[in-house]
């Protein structure tokens, strides 16, 4: 199973000030997950300020309904799922696109430099996908959810959620063949540190 | 070569699961620091339950200052009937009579629990007034033991309802509207008696 950059472990002591609307704890808490959740965001939608806007709100969201968090499973799961709720649900409302900007991205050495050109196109392939298939890959690739979770979030059949998976692969194997990469990233460079 | 056959078993698993290695990618930075906004739509919501506490607890002082007031004017300390000594306002009936002041040192300003609160305790002090009442003139004419009974049923009914949710604003209020109609009716009878009588 992927782990998913929101598995971030967070300590009772912080959840239990948050369940009684401390206010620091709040602030803990979004400090600990707002990457994860602005990236989850940006790549199920792929625009920065709707990604921005979903963040903000599922965060209100999810302190507003903190109390209703049983504890049976971890706090990063639920979050995730109130994220990737928001931006399922304007992606249906208003599906919007930008580019990504890589004005950000650096690498020094020429190890970086190769995998940096790679990650450049992968995030470029990603962009050129269909707003549902790419929602699909992301979530079922990175994030770990199973065909049957993203069906229930989609509304959909599991079948919608495995044709979708499919598109989006061979497509997105279509784009990086034509970049000049085989089949994405190789795992082992991957693995490798790297500061994008 | 165990350590290759693993590490071969988990590049072949992640190629299955992320064959792509999306996962590779960088955690995107948001554009802006997303707290100042999330922040100010809790300190929003703080103010919001705040007032509506504000609200719910001046509501419920003020329907409990009514309903006492209601109770005062109505007791048998103020009808037009002085014949006894109970109904005059020296016997046990005027010391069980509710006082706003009394009333509103039940009430505070913290909502829906308070109102809750401030009625079963009213509904407990409206019991033992009726039932210093019926001990100071026992039985009613039997023109009004048809209401005095319907009137019980129906508070019969409204317990057997609170006995499931005990914790019913409704239930409560409306429970003490029926024991206010049952003071009434006691009352309303001894007005008329003491008239009957006055007449002989």
């Amino acid at each position: 199973m992927a782990q998913s950059p929101f598995d971030i472990e967070l300590d009772e002591i912080t959840l239990a000030q948050a369940r009684r609307g401390q206010e620091s704890a709040c602030e803990r808490i979004f400090r600990a997950y707002q990457q994860p959740a602005y990236s989850v965001a940006y790549r199920i939608c792929h625009c920065r300020e709707t990604a921005q806007e979903i963040t903000q709100e599922a965060f209100i969201t999810a302190f507003r309904k903190i109390r209703q968090f049983r504890g049976d499973a971890p706090f990063w799961g639920w979050l995730r799922r109130v994220v990737v709720n928001h931006a399922i649900s304007t992606l249906r409302r208003s599906p919007r696109d930008d580019a990504m900007e890589f004005q950000d991205w650096h690498a020094t050495t020429a190890g970086e430099q190769e995998q940096l050109g790679l990650a450049m196109d992968l995030e470029t392939a990603l962009g050129e996908l269909d707003a549902g298939d790419r929602a699909v890959v992301w979530l079922h690739d990175v994030e770990g959810y199973g065909h049957q979770e993203i069906a229930e979030l989609f509304g959909m059949t599991e079948s919608f959620s495995k044709t979708r998976l499919s598109r989006a692969r061979s497509r997105l194997r279509l784009l990086l063949e034509g970049a000049g990469h085989g089949a994405g990233l190789n795992p082992e460079v991957a693995a490798a540190d790297v500061s994008l | 070569m165990n350590t290759t056959k693993v590490y071969n078993m988990q590049i072949a698993r992640h190629r299955q699961e992320d064959p792509l290695n999306l996962q590779s990618l960088p955690l995107v930075s948001p554009p802006r620091d997303g707290w100042p906004a999330v922040a100010a739509a809790l300190r929003g919501d703080a103010r919001r339950r705040s007032l509506g506490r504000y609200a719910a607890g001046a509501l419920a002082a003020a329907a409990v200052v009514t309903l006492a007031l209601g109770l005062y004017l109505r007791g048998p300390g103020h009808d037009a009937a002085p014949a006894e000594g109970h109904l005059a306002g020296e016997g046990p009936a005027s010391q069980t009579m509710l006082a706003p002041a009394d009333v509103a040192g039940t009430t505070t300003e913290s909502g829906t629990q308070d109102s809750l609160d401030a009625m079963i305790a009213l509904s407990q002090q409206l019991e033992g007034r009726l039932r210093t009442i019926r001990a100071d003139v026992g039985s009613l004419p039997s023109s009004a033991v048809v209401y005095q009974v319907e009137l019980e049923d129906l508070v019969v009914q409204v317990d057997e309802e609170l006995s499931r949710q005990a914790d019913s604003l409704p239930l409560w209020n409306q429970r003490v509207a029926l024991l206010l109609d049952l003071e009434r009716l006691y009352a309303n009878s001894l007005r008329r008696e003491y008239h009957r009588m006055a007449s002989l």
